[in-house]
């Protein structure tokens, strides 16, 4: 049942969106994110799915691999539009006990639904094209200007990659032990759900426990092999700008004039 | 000149009583004292309880000692200033290959080390480069960790240690996990680094079979160190390695159940040759 589970999936191809540096992706998927909340009519999507297109092309990962990431936020799709729906007061099209659908609601419902679904996207093929160490690398070197607020960047990035390193680790434990509680007669696949999540308690006690223990043991084996923060730490792989990264932030940059002139002309 | 000197190591954890709350030491080591010259095998033996770990944690500042000091290469293990010098000479491979990996790529497990000491850039991929090669798994750089075998993780683990080029490796149990395959392949990589690059091994374990090839053997009880020699010495001692719940390897116990029902036989047999080569002139010599 935790086979499913996948965290930053990773699509490798050789295209020059992968090649990026992840700096640049970063800051581009957040500021492609901004332009989707920056207007409120459907012509300020026309250049975000063209520019959403164009990079899905580059990037060389299949289209049915990039809408995969739409599969598991159909449930939120559907209930922001029913919401949306219901909710929206204007004129009434349809009416019955409270429940009124007007026109404003039906519109409200379709621009929310492109706009998650631009947004979702948008956001995988980050993840899609950028390994989680890379990921984390980009994040720790573009949030470094937080330190001066004393937020702990590097800290933060050790965790993350740490995190992503031990998901395997501790599926491969989850199913040991489930295996081993069925071979004792436990029960986690029958029931009602308040039955079912009981069954987990001793799935999860002893998970956590041995989670904690791990924990200990790798800190101890950093400290063995001098980690001391950040301070004084060199990169096997540090992060240098290319030309095509100047390139792509040029691109990127276009691209949010080209919003900001569209939304203050109220296109 | 010594590289690790341990004289009369005192050291207890601190426990807290579920009941009354109380906390109160138990100890661990009770005066160990122990010196492994540079570029030799060492190997220290102990079942489970004995105090190996707690040993072997000493002499990578990890833990100090309560009482009685540790020098790794002349530095003070009770002295701050030298705890990250310290770990640089002394290098430490635990039990558990799952639990000592931090990153998510083979290559950037082993830079680690390196990347926490201030290595430049270039000399990092150079380090890990020889580190992975000396190792066998120079062709896996690219690889998960979490995909490759027990054996394989423990070599890496071990890449992992030798790219920070200390001159001392100090192993805890890093067998115990594995399958006789990894077993070899580690012991192997083990012997070679010793041999060529002349890196003093403490190699901390529970299994005879694993030590014959050491220099020099120390066996632990309760916190102390109760035989020491080479492996020829200790192994001859048989019955008194009994009462410390250890075995001896099965050669060497075989020689000496012959020698008890009146084969005349050298005494500390380590190998399977050579017990084939004293039956052998055993047989030919006439009664």
């Amino acid at each position: 049942m935790f086979k499913d589970i996948t965290l930053g999936q990773y699509y490798k191809t050789d295209s020059v969106i992968h090649m990026l540096d992840p700096r640049v992706k970063l800051a581009g998927t957040l500021i492609y994110i901004i332009t989707l909340f920056l207007g409120k009519s459907f012509f300020m999507f026309i250049p975000a799915a063209v520019f959403l297109v164009s990079m899905i092309i580059l990037s060389k990962v299949p289209v049915s691999y990039v809408l995969r990431g739409i599969k598991p936020i159909i449930p939120l799709i559907i209930i922001s539009s029913v919401f949306n729906l219901i909710l929206t007061p204007g004129n009434v099209l349809v009416g019955f006990w409270i429940i009124n659908i007007t026109s404003e609601g039906i519109y409200m419902a379709v621009f929310m639904i492109v706009r998650l679904l631009l947004l979702i996207t948008g956001a995988s093929i980050l993840t899609l094209t950028t390994t989680p160490t890379k990921l984390t690398d980009g994040m720790e070197m573009g949030l470094r200007f937080l330190k001066v607020f004393k937020v702990p960047v590097h800290e933060i990035a050790m965790m993350m990659s740490i995190a992503l390193r031990f998901i395997p680790i501790l599926v491969e434990e989850t199913d040991k032990i489930k295996k081993a509680q069925m071979a004792r007669g436990a029960d986690f696949e029958s029931g009602n759900i308040f039955k079912r999540a009981k069954a987990m308690i001793p799935l999860l006690v002893p998970l956590f426990v041995s989670a904690f223990r791990r924990a200990g043991d790798l800190a101890m084996a950093m400290e063995a092999r001098c980690y001391h923060g950040s301070e004084g730490r060199t990169r096997m792989k540090p992060l240098i700008y290319a030309r095509r990264d100047y390139i792509a932030y040029a691109i990127v940059l276009g691209y949010l004039g080209l919003m900001i002139v569209m939304a203050v002309f109220g296109v | 000149m010594s590289i690790v000197k341990a004289e009369n190591v005192i050291y207890s954890y601190k426990r807290k009583d579920d009941e009354t709350e109380e906390t109160k030491p138990v100890s661990a080591l009770a005066g160990v004292s122990l010196d492994a010259s540079e570029g030799e095998f060492i190997a220290v033996l102990g079942h489970n309880g004995s105090g190996k770990s707690t040993f072997a944690k000493q002499l990578n500042a990890l833990l100090v000692p309560d009482e009685g000091t540790v020098f790794i290469d002349g530095m003070d293990t009770k002295e701050d200033k030298y705890t990250l010098d310290i770990r640089k000479t002394a290098g430490m491979v635990f039990q558990n290959p799952d639990n000592q990996m931090v990153a998510s790529v083979v290559e950037e497990e082993v830079g680690f080390g390196p990347e926490n000491m201030g290595v430049p850039t270039e000399e990092i991929w150079e380090r890990v480069e020889r580190a992975l090669s000396s190792v066998g798994m120079y062709a896996y750089r690219e690889s998960n960790p979490s995909r490759l075998s027990g054996g394989q993780k423990q070599r890496i683990a071990i890449a992992g240690i030798l790219a920070m080029e200390p001159k001392c490796i100090v192993l805890d149990e890093p067998t115990a996990m594995l399958d006789p395959k990894g077993r070899i392949d580690v012991l192997e990589v083990l012997h070679k680094m010793n041999k060529e690059q002349g890196v003093t091994i403490i190699f901390i374990t529970h299994n005879m079979e694993e030590v014959t090839g050491a220099d020099r053997i120390f066996v632990m009880d309760k916190g102390k160190i109760v035989m020491n020699g080479t492996p020829r010495e200790v192994f001859s001692k048989v019955e008194e390695l009994r009462d410390l719940k250890l075995d001896v390897p099965k050669v060497t116990k075989l020689a000496h159940e012959l020698k008890k029902r009146g084969v005349i036989l050298p005494d500390g047999i380590l190998t399977s040759d050579e017990l084939a080569e004293a039956l052998k002139h055993y047989q030919n010599t006439p009664v």
